[in-house]
């Protein structure tokens, strides 16, 4: 560049007088910073920019409003995640790797027992231990908390009684791990052994000592934390089926399964402010419970998130051993670190619920699906933990991606004496979504046509309205089934593969960023904020609460900047770690963070750029709309040549400024029903997905070997491919672990038997099939540049692909899960016995006759192409609801054109008979309504 | 841990020197002479990049490589390994130069969450120190000591075979990080690199 910097403005000529003396203040001194490593611009990647903006990017599913602010550098190319050459080194700080000088080790006693009453605890044994520095226990804070507002039922240690084995009773700190260890021992403690509850039917029963006690808002005195019912549609349909499925489940809770087990560390420092390093997935549900617990303000509480060593929900809620460190340090006056061992882990839990499930649905004539009953009985353990949640979710996630006739839902989910469970990758989402694909498959053997083709001719259309009153946006689940169908050569394989080898399908569904924040009116305050400031240097700090947990959030929210600004994105500094430092954020669940904390960044960043493209066109003189922002330089769209470089304009902008700073937030739009429990579910996009998989079952053993899977995932718009990706194969490699081999054991005396990682089988390298990603890119109206989730949504099609497969390949259909080999040994035994054979290997192999409604379904789905299509590109924006394949208006409310159409919350007092197993929770009655304690 | 009672965990009283070469330097520690392997290389020798997942030698995440295999520094008593020479994730990289097998994984996605990560990088390394033209299953059975949680694996194979081929001279490795960049302090690109698309 010419000229320079200069001290004075415009000094660019000589630093010295005629007469030989210098001029004050006329030295050069180097520019500040740097534009970037490159000293080449580098050209427009068209490659990378939509067609609708010039580029050569296809964009099969029409324009996006974020299309403009596309500039072809980092967005939908892979990417490695900016923090991973500090993982590849060892260098990455996770919670254990936190070590502050003069730290003291904190220990935790847990509970032997599943149930008791804590009379006393006497400490004074363990405090007079040599190097024991600080004790605690329940009576320090009598506060409740609970990552849910409305189910806040735990305390940092046991109050009056412990509710599982490992439940917390007290915690020490001292000199070292052995010394800890040792105090352990030492406290003396006089329990009343109540009697415990184990089986979830029990819980909904009534009991002497309830788990919790909930006052008026009890249900009787049974262990019931939440019922949900739900009926929609028009229930006569279901009255003659013309085909039916009906089974009930049996699925085992499973773990998360991460690989660094929980640790904190707690400081409190001098000026009375709490310092907590924590690996949470969300720091401010954290924050808050401690501000509860400890009874400080929020204000004097610092959260920082270390690197999280896999969350997968599993540290999403607010830990009480969280609150223990925090009252150890403070106690003590020092820092206090706490790590868990493997088995600590399992006592903590917060994984997937066991659950008994049943599901009965039923298809019409013209094979449309006339009603989904489902009923869902989970076992909640001793806390609620996101258990309100979950108790819905195994229900209102299940209405889409196809168009019911009618849905019923009864849900419950009980209190018993277990680790508790809790969110997990696909929260409550899982195991009901398995029943109903394996239900589908069953209804399409029955009615004799192609599962494929069964789903493709029942599919809610982009840009519709589920059942529930989700609003559907875009929707890339047709692609998605046709792909694997191409992709596996579905139409030569399936019920063509002998005895043994089998190849099924599932499909999925999932939120994409909960609808309400948990803790606040969506309408007052965004969802997710993003502060960006940028400083002479050019570098960009980025300030967001996003909680990167491996998913690669940083790299998100840094990929979007660095596309809107155009910069290389080494340029861009996330900083996430901090509560000090970060606008407040709901961290990492319900799929949220691409698609609000990208969304947010966005909007900061169009701010900057707003701001160097105002000063670009005070230099060059042209209006910012024919300016062309590219690589670390703004130029005139028509010629070139004239143009400015990206740090000049900066530094234009920030006359009389200094740094630029903007803040963007997300706010989702208003939307939803208005019935009891409307908000559950809701989300301003919804991911789809299908996989194929294929397996090999050995007759002789039951084993079972998942080889092959075809996994598409509709993420909206890829923002990394090589990140979506490996979530795609991840998820593939959780779900497989549920459904072949994962599940926590509980004995007949319900002790957990299996609390460590060799029991627990979490699938190695050589149980893995080959998984090939196949990402559907349906641009979503709403998401950053068009993308949706693609942590969770990919996890739930793997179960019932396999279960399908399964019974493809020895055409036994199987509903317990995991399918161990004894499991599916006994069901092959169960049906040699039925069909009278010696040998397993005689065993039939279902076969596929196409029946009449095959070639109707094919006819169907091709028109619901063409239909699909027009809405997707918004060429058509005609309404769309469920109901419009049964013949409905879509513009007058379906409970005006149908008598006897449901939207109830509650059953009729005549239902009540005929409820399912959750169901019957509704024959309780409130407290409030029995006249009983308030 | 739940039970009764405790397992003490008395520190032997006899602290002992415990010495060995740690990724290329002599180490000398005062360590219980009872001391696990992984306690004394995160605690003492201060190489926190050994993880510690389990206890049971099941997960791998603290696997280092003692005297070239790799070992689980959990299953290993410190005072078996004396005098022998360790690697840990820290001693992989040769300065500021990142080993190609800690490129490939950041460049192929062999890392998400990076807990497991070390455990697979030394098992990795010590393959490929053997074998530069592993298949797919060599890769496998090296790494079926270690579970990762986030990857599936399938990405951590591709950096495997990544890695090898650089190994076998196939593809050259990146550049450091921290090199000197080639110009230093540009203030952005200043001349007109014409843009396809936009003719005058």
């Amino acid at each position: 560049m010419t000229g320079g910097y200069r001290q004075q403005p415009g000094g660019a000529g000589p630093t010295t007088r005629k007469d030989g003396k210098r001029v004050a203040g006329k030295q050069a001194f180097p520019p500040p910073g740097s534009g970037g490593s490159d000293p080449v611009m580098k050209p427009r990647d068209l490659d990378f920019i939509p067609e609708s903006v010039g580029g050569k990017e296809p964009q099969p599913a029409g324009s996006h409003i974020h299309d403009r602010a596309r500039t072809g550098t980092t967005v939908g190319k892979e990417i490695p995640l900016v923090d991973s050459n500090a993982k590849v080194t060892g260098q990455a700080w996770y919670g254990d790797d936190v070590r502050l000088p003069n730290e003291i080790i904190g220990k935790i006693l847990r509970s032997p027992h599943h149930y008791a009453r804590i009379k006393s605890i006497d400490t004074t044994r363990v405090e007079a231990l040599p190097g024991v520095i600080a004790v605690a226990t329940g009576e320090d804070s009598p506060h409740r908390f609970g990552v849910l507002p409305v189910t806040k039922d735990e305390h940092a240690m046991a109050v009056e009684k412990v509710r599982h084995v490992g439940d917390l009773v007290a915690c020490v700190a001292a000199i070292d791990e052995a010394t800890a260890m040792a105090a352990l021992n030492l406290f003396d403690i006089e329990w009343e052994i109540l009697e415990p509850v184990f089986d979830p039917k029990k819980g909904l029963e009534d009991t002497d000592e309830p788990i919790h006690w909930r006052g008026k808002y009890h249900l009787a005195r049974t262990n019931v934390q939440k019922r949900v019912f739900q009926e929609f549609g028009d229930r006569s349909l279901v009255e003659t089926p013309h085909a039916e499925s009906h089974g009930k489940w049996s699925m085992a809770g499973v773990h998360h399964g991460f690989t660094e087990p929980h640790a904190v560390v707690a400081h409190w420092d001098p000026n009375g402010r709490l310092q907590l390093y924590t690996p949470q997935q969300v720091p401010h549900y954290t924050h808050r419970a401690l501000s509860t617990v400890l009874d400080v303000p929020m204000h004097q509480i610092n959260v920082i998130r270390t690197f999280v060593g896999g969350g997968f929900g599993g540290k999403s809620d607010p830990f009480p051993h969280e609150m223990c460190a925090a009252m150890l340090s403070r106690k003590s006056g020092r820092p206090v670190r706490i790590t868990f061992d493997r088995e600590e882990v399992y006592w903590i839990n917060r994984g997937r619920h066991p659950s008994h499930i049943e599901v009965k649905m039923s298809a019409d004539e013209d094979a449309r699906i006339s009603g989904f009953d489902i009923d869902a009985l989970i076992d909640g353990g001793g806390f609620a933990s996101f258990g309100h949640v979950t108790s819905y979710y195994n229900g209102v996630l299940a209405t889409a991606p196809y168009e019911l006739g009618s849905f019923h839902y009864t849900g419950a989910r009980v209190w018993t004496n277990k680790p508790a469970s809790g969110a997990m990758r696909g929260h409550g989402a899982v195991n009901t979504r398995c029943a109903v694909e394996v239900g589908l498959d069953e209804m399409a053997e029955t009615m004799q046509v192609d599962p494929i083709d069964l789903r493709l001719a029942n599919l809610l259309p982009p840009h519709s309205r589920t059942i529930t009153g989700f609003r559907i946006t875009s929707n890339g689940m047709r692609q998605a089934l046709e792909q694997v169908r191409e992709g596996s050569n579905w139409d030569t394989k399936f019920r063509q593969l002998p005895l043994g080898k089998g190849i099924g399908i599932g499909c999925g569904f999932f939120i994409s960023g909960s609808g309400l924040p948990i803790h606040w009116d969506p309408n007052r305050f965004p969802h997710a904020t993003v502060h960006i400031q940028v400083d002479m240097d050019g570098g960009v700090t980025v300030h967001t609460g996003a909680a990167d947990i491996g998913q690669g959030s940083t790299t998100a929210v840094a990929q979007v900047i660095a596309e809107v600004l155009a910069l290389p994105i080494e340029m861009i500094h996330v900083r996430s770690h901090e509560s000090d430092t970060s606008p407040v954020d709901l961290g990492s669940y319900s799929s949220r963070v691409t698609f609000m904390n990208a969304n947010a960044a966005i909007r900061a960043a169009l701010e900057i750029r707003d701001k160097i493209l105002n000063a670009a066109w005070e230099i060059l003189g042209y209006h910012p709309d024919n300016l062309v922002l590219n690589d670390r330089r703004i130029y005139y769209k028509h010629d070139p040549a004239i143009g400015v470089s990206y740090l000049k304009a900066l530094h234009k902008a920030q006359e009389d400024k200094g740094s630029l700073i903007a803040s963007g937030a997300y706010r989702s739009p208003p939307m939803g029903g208005v019935h009891k429990g409307a908000a559950a579910g809701l989300a301003p996009a919804y991911s789809f997905s299908s996989y194929v998989a294929e397996v090999d079952v050995d007759v002789e053993t039951g084993i079972i070997r998942c080889t092959n899977v075809w996994a598409a995932h509709d993420c909206g718009k890829a923002l990394n491919p090589l990140a979506v990706k490996g979530q795609i194969i991840g998820s593939c490699h959780m779900g497989l672990g549920q459904v072949l081999s994962e599940q926590m054991v509980y004995g007949r005396t319900g002790h957990l038997q299996n609390a460590n990682l060799l029991d627990y089988k979490i699938p190695s390298v050589h149980e893995m099939p080959h998984v090939e990603p196949i990402i559907i890119e349906s641009s979503d109206p709403e998401g950053p540049f068009g993308a949706k989730e693609a942590g969770e949504g990919p996890l739930l099609p793997i179960l019932p692909a396999v279960v399908n497969a399964v019974y493809d390949a020895i055409g036994i259909r199987l509903r317990t899960l995991p399918l161990t080999p004894d499991v599916v040994f006994k069901g092959i035994e169960r049906a040699i016995r039925k069909l009278k054979i010696d040998d397993p290997c005689d065993l039939p192999s279902p076969r596929l006759e196409h029946g009449p409604l095959q070639a109707k379904l094919v006819a169907r789905a091709t028109e619901h192409n063409v239909r699909d299509r027009a809405r997707q590109r918004t060429e058509d924006t005609s309404p769309y609801v469920n109901g419009v394949l049964f013949g409905f208006d879509p513009n007058i409310p379906l409970e005006d054109q149908v008598e006897g159409w449901r939207t109830a919350t509650e059953p009729d007092p005549e239902q009540l008979a005929a409820l399912g197993l959750a169901g019957r929770a509704w024959l309780k009655k409130e407290q409030r309504q029995m006249g009983g304690e308030n | 841990m739940v039970g009764s009672e405790y397992v003490e965990m008395i520190p032997s009283p006899d602290k002992t020197i415990w010495s060995a070469e740690v990724n290329g330097s002599a180490v000398d520690v005062l360590a219980p002479s009872n001391a696990i392997l992984l306690d004394v290389l995160r605690n003492q020798v201060g190489t926190l990049g050994v993880k510690r997942g389990c206890d049971l030698g099941t997960c791998g995440c603290c696997t280092v490589m003692i005297d070239g295999s790799p070992r689980l520094s959990c299953l290993c008593l410190a005072g078996q390994v004396q005098g022998t020479s360790i690697i840990t994730v820290e001693g992989l990289s040769e300065g500021a130069h990142l080993a190609p097998i800690q490129s490939c994984f950041s460049k192929h996605g062999g890392s998400q969450c990076g807990f497991c990560t070390p455990g697979f990088l030394i098992s990795a390394q010590a393959l490929l120190n053997e074998n530069d033209a592993p298949t797919h299953q060599e890769i496998a059975c090296a790494i079926e000591g270690n579970l990762c949680r986030c990857t599936g694996y399938q990405q951590i194979i591709d950096s495997i075979q990544a890695a090898a081929s650089i190994h076998r001279g196939e593809t050259m490795p990146d550049a450091p990080a921290s090199d000197p960049h080639p110009d230093p302090h540009p203030s952005g690109p200043e001349e007109p690199n014409m843009p396809p698309g936009h003719a005058r």
